[in-house]
């Protein structure tokens, strides 16, 4: 009698589609681990040498403390900064909030490799323009900061990863059914003490995902490690897996084996994230009768927060936003002065208008960002109502499976992803002839890139689609189902549109990964699908700054658009804000 | 009334919740029938298994065992594995937390049952403004769902659930988010609405008030079993349960062992610890059983002086009289218990006064005393 129904099918199409877009570089890195030479060469047999050689070498302990030390100093300094911004401005009355709204977007808008090349400006002990000012003004004989440092690759990567943090925290500050709050209040407790006792453990959920992925980020961050942390001779996993691949010859076995260890401390995370999340019912603030946000009032402190955002606000979007607009329009670089203000130009940004590639580049950084970031949304959505609110056999399985990818390092991502695609059509084309093999003989065009971010950013999707659908009252969807709707037609016209504002924030946060993607790129283009930071890179090891720098602005202004279209249009179609 | 056929039908059901060893029975072959066009109601404390069975009627829940048809139709049976899902099922549904979708207008919300079914747009206008009328929203259409008031959402779950016109209603506990005076006069809105629309209801609740208010028949249910079924006049005057008598409203109990029974209408004798009393047994006993009077405090005359001639007159000491309005709610010792008596207001009482009560033999209500059949202890932690 029972027959296969949609809801059947459309997990065993998304279990399958994930299977192959996970699990096929996974299978890869894994089997790439435990050969002595690479797939495809001659004489290649199974060893275990590269662990052996991995992890009896004493440098592999300094490598993993290294990474821990950046991956905790990241998660934590990004989600006190992160959390206290969206605080500041879904909850309380701070003049000027709806400004850092948009202000505190903006660091994150900026791709890391500008962002860490701006902190390089900024405190280079040598160049370093605070560094400079602060030495004049307090007549000091050395230079106070030195970006070259564990702290500096801490400061300089979460500058660039906080705004998740808040983009997160935010959606999750929004969503919250703010009775829970004001009986805490009505039960005579303060506002720290209910934003303490009550709104933070609501907001667990939220708070342990989002200290994950950046944990993770932190750990599998590639463009700070490797400008800052290769010069300054501070090794992390992502450096020492990039150097084992650019030394001559490449020891792809040996960097698979760094990748399977720092999968194995994400898979832990994941487990971790698992048990805090089981009791999901306990945290569905998102009830039927309709939310409304609610303001604290804080009195005089307003201005003491306002004070705080001000601060940030400065050192995080002020600074590293004036160093590269003022190096874009001057002709070489140095510290702000009266002769080089009237040397400034728009030679930069001609020339990068007219660089070759730019036309090129722009087109396929978009397509690729609007598009990875449009089908990673939809694909996760299906997947978290799938291992959140069904229970299917399996969805467990999936759940993990969608969040592998987060453990593969972009430069492992993209060597597994060439083994892939030379390897895999010759073997569909001997076993399900010619015309099958077509589709998977993408090497070299950009449908290989949209394939690698659609697998790297899966996990950012299912985090931010899950931490939303985690909050859905279970009978706002059961009556869609007593009214008669089908799962298809709950999924599209109930449990979407009150996922926009979750969507939206992780369609935007993907979109602007996406465009300012480095370190799979770089292993995956070719002349015709060039992109963005490529070209950027490429530039700077010319060590042309000023140029970057003119890129990296009109790369910043393209981000913005996107980012403000996808918020009207989000506000459209989700609950209006 | 007698010859009206049953709209839904549930035999048997089984429920079970968790897995291995947290599993816990929640539903213990529960075995109902809805007659057309009634309102019937679910009532028992929380976690009696009333909400879970609903839930299995609206296909919410998957049950373990047993057969749930609705309109002749079956809709679940285990061993045919028949299992309508709950989009299938002639049903409206009333939550307890409304769950209006807070994207939606008012309308929007409400005509989503047609939109779904891609009906003509005139027509789902129609439709949606004749519901509206119907609970009395008329002219909120474009209101945004988060900016109504408790009552108004609940409306709007009215009108979601209706407009569909369902084989059968089922709310689940849709009154117990709203303040009580709004709650009695919603609660008369839903009785009428009903008598009116005369779709056969299924209702909720925890709350013996509203289900005597409202219901036709009602279930009583606790420890995942049925205790019994009845009209609220019957099941308030003449219960055959033991937990039916004391989850109903305000009773006294006595205990004692049955020495005299003569059918089960006929007065029997009861020998308790303040004599032998008479009663009517509400279902059979036998002769030495242990047996308990179950009798409403407003069935118990208050005499100031030993009246003569009476069967059942007990001999007590008030030790409190608080004066309600239109009653005197006292308390009597009777030996070492204590009854509870409501008196007529003119009939003033104080602390220490020594009155004589009559049990009338009509309304000494005869039970079984060791009556816990359906009663399970450890359901009733919670």
């Amino acid at each position: 009698m029972r027959r296969f129904n949609s809801q059947t099918l459309i997990l065993i199409g998304a279990t399958l589609f994930v299977l192959y877009l996970a699990g096929v570089p996974l299978l890869m890195l894994l089997y790439g681990s435990i050969r002595s030479a690479p797939i495809g060469e001659p004489g290649a047999a199974y060893t275990l040498d590269n662990y052996i050689k991995a992890y009896f070498d004493k440098e592999f302990y300094l490598l993993l403390l290294n990474s821990i030390y950046y991956g905790l100093g990241t998660c934590a300094l990004t989600f006190v900064i992160g959390t206290y911004l969206a605080w500041v401005s879904e909850r309380t009355n701070t003049p000027f909030k709806k400004i850092f709204v948009v202000m505190s977007l903006i660091p994150f808008i900026i791709p890391g490799i500008l962002s860490t090349i701006s902190w390089i400006l900024l405190l280079s002990p040598k160049i370093g323009l605070i560094n400079l000012v602060v030495k004049d003004v307090l007549g000091l004989e050395s230079a106070p900061f030195n970006v070259y440092s564990m702290w500096g690759m801490i400061w300089a990567e979460s500058i660039h990863l906080y705004p998740l943090v808040f983009l997160l925290m935010s959606a999750a500050f929004r969503n919250m059914d703010t009775s829970l709050e004001e009986a805490a209040l009505t039960a005579g407790s303060s506002t720290l003490t209910t934003l303490w006792r009550v709104t933070l453990p609501l907001m667990r959920p939220a708070m342990f995902s989002v200290l994950l992925i950046n944990f993770v980020r932190g750990i599998e961050a590639f463009e700070v490690p490797a400008l800052i942390g290769v010069p300054a001779k501070i090794s992390v996993f992502t450096t020492k897996i990039f150097l084992a691949i650019h030394q001559f010859p490449s020891d792809f076995g040996l960097a698979g084996a760094y990748a399977v260890t720092l999968l194995a401390i994400s898979t832990t995370g994941v487990i971790i994230y698992g048990r805090i999340t089981r009791r999901e019912e306990r945290y569905a603030t998102v009830t039927g009768k309709g939310y409304r946000p609610r303001v604290i009032d804080l009195g005089a402190w307003k201005y003491f927060t306002l004070g705080i955002s001000v601060l940030i606000f400065l050192l995080a979007v002020i600074l590293p936003v004036f160093v590269l607009l003022w190096s874009s329009f001057i002709p070489y670089y140095g510290v702000p002065s009266r002769e080089l203000m009237a040397k400034m130009t728009v030679a930069n940004y001609q020339y990068i208008l007219n660089y070759p590639l730019a036309l090129t580049a722009f087109k396929n950084s978009f397509y690729l960002s609007v598009g990875s970031a449009t089908l990673v949304m939809l694909l996760t959505s299906i997947i978290a109502w799938i291992t959140v609110k069904t229970r299917l056999p399996g969805r467990a399985l999936l759940d993990n499976m969608t969040f592998i990818p987060i453990a593969m390092p972009g430069i492992v991502l993209g060597v597994s992803l060439i083994w892939v695609y030379l390897t895999l059509p010759s073997f569909v084309k001997n076993y399900f002839g010619e015309y099958a093999s077509k589709p998977f003989e993408i090497y070299g065009t950009i449908w290989v890139l949209l394939l690698a971010y659609m697998t790297k950013f899966m996990p950012y999707g299912i985090r931010a689609a899950s931490a939303s659908m985690i909050q859905i009252n279970k009978e706002l969807e059961e009556a869609s189902l007593a009214a008669g709707g089908t799962w298809f037609q709950t999924f599209r016209k109930v449990i979407l549109p009150l996922l926009m504002p979750g969507f939206t924030a992780g369609w935007i946060y993907i979109s602007i990964i996406a465009l300012r993607e480095l370190s799979t790129s770089i292993l995956l283009y070719s002349y015709n699908s060039t992109v963005l930071s490529i070209m950027a890179f490429d530039l700077w090891e010319g060590g042309q700054y000023t140029y970057v720098c003119a890129l990296g602005v009109l790369m910043v202004l393209l981000l913005i658009t996107m980012a403000f279209v996808a918020r009207k249009l989000g506000a459209r179609i989700g609950i209006a804000e | 009334m007698a010859d009206k056929r049953d709209m839904v039908q549930i035999e048997s059901l089984e429920k079970y919740f968790g897995e291995d060893k947290d599993r816990v029975h929640v539903l213990k072959g529960i075995t109902l029938r809805i007659p057309e066009g009634s309102l019937y109601t679910f009532l028992g404390p929380s976690g009696c298994g009333k909400t879970t069975t609903l839930r299995c009627v609206a296909g919410l829940e998957r049950p373990d065992g047993g057969r749930i048809s609705i309109d002749g139709h079956t809709v679940f049976a285990s061993g045919e594995r028949v299992y309508v899902p709950t989009n299938k099922r002639p049903i409206g549904m009333v939550f307890q937390s409304y769950a209006i979708w807070p994207h939606m207008t008012v309308a929007e919300n409400v005509a989503y049952p047609l939109t779904i079914q891609r009906r003509r747009k005139d027509e789902i206008k129609k439709r949606v403004s004749d519901v509206l009328k119907v609970v009395g929203l008329d002219g909120l259409e474009d209101r945004p769902a988060p900016k109504l008031s408790g009552g108004q959402q609940q409306r709007v779950a009215f009108a979601r659930a209706l407009v569909n016109e369902p084989k059968v209603m089922l709310l689940d506990e849709p009154l117990s988010n709203l303040d009580a005076k709004l709650r009695v006069q919603m609660r008369s809105e839903i009785k009428s609405l009903q008598r009116r629309t005369s779709i056969t209801t299924i209702f909720v609740t925890h709350d013996q008030a509203e289900a005597l208010a409202i219901s036709d028949q009602i279930a009583v249910m606790h420890g995942g079993k049925l205790i019994e079924v009845g009209s609220p006049h019957q099941l308030y005057t003449r219960p055959t349960r033991k937990f039916t008598a004391t989850f109903l409203g305000l009773t006294n109990l006595i205990e004692g062992k049955v020495v005299d029974v003569d059918g089960d209408s006929r007065p029997g004798k009861l020998q308790t610890k303040k004599g032998l009393l008479s009663f009517i047994p509400a279902t059979p006993l036998k002769k030495d059983q242990a047996a308990v009077i179950s009798i409403r405090p407003e069935n118990i005359p208050l005499h100031k002086v030993k009246p003569e001639g009476l069967d059942n007159v007990l001999e007590g000491t008030v030790k409190e009289a608080i004066f309600m309005g239109d009653a005197y709610q006292c308390k009597v010792a009777v030996g070492d218990d204590v009854l509870a008596v409501h008196t007529h207001p003119f009939n003033a009482v104080h602390p220490g006064d020594k009155v004589y009560l009559h049990l009338d033999p009509g309304s000494c209500n005869g039970l079984p005393a060791d009556d816990t059949e359906g009663v399970d202890e450890t359901m009733l932690g919670d």
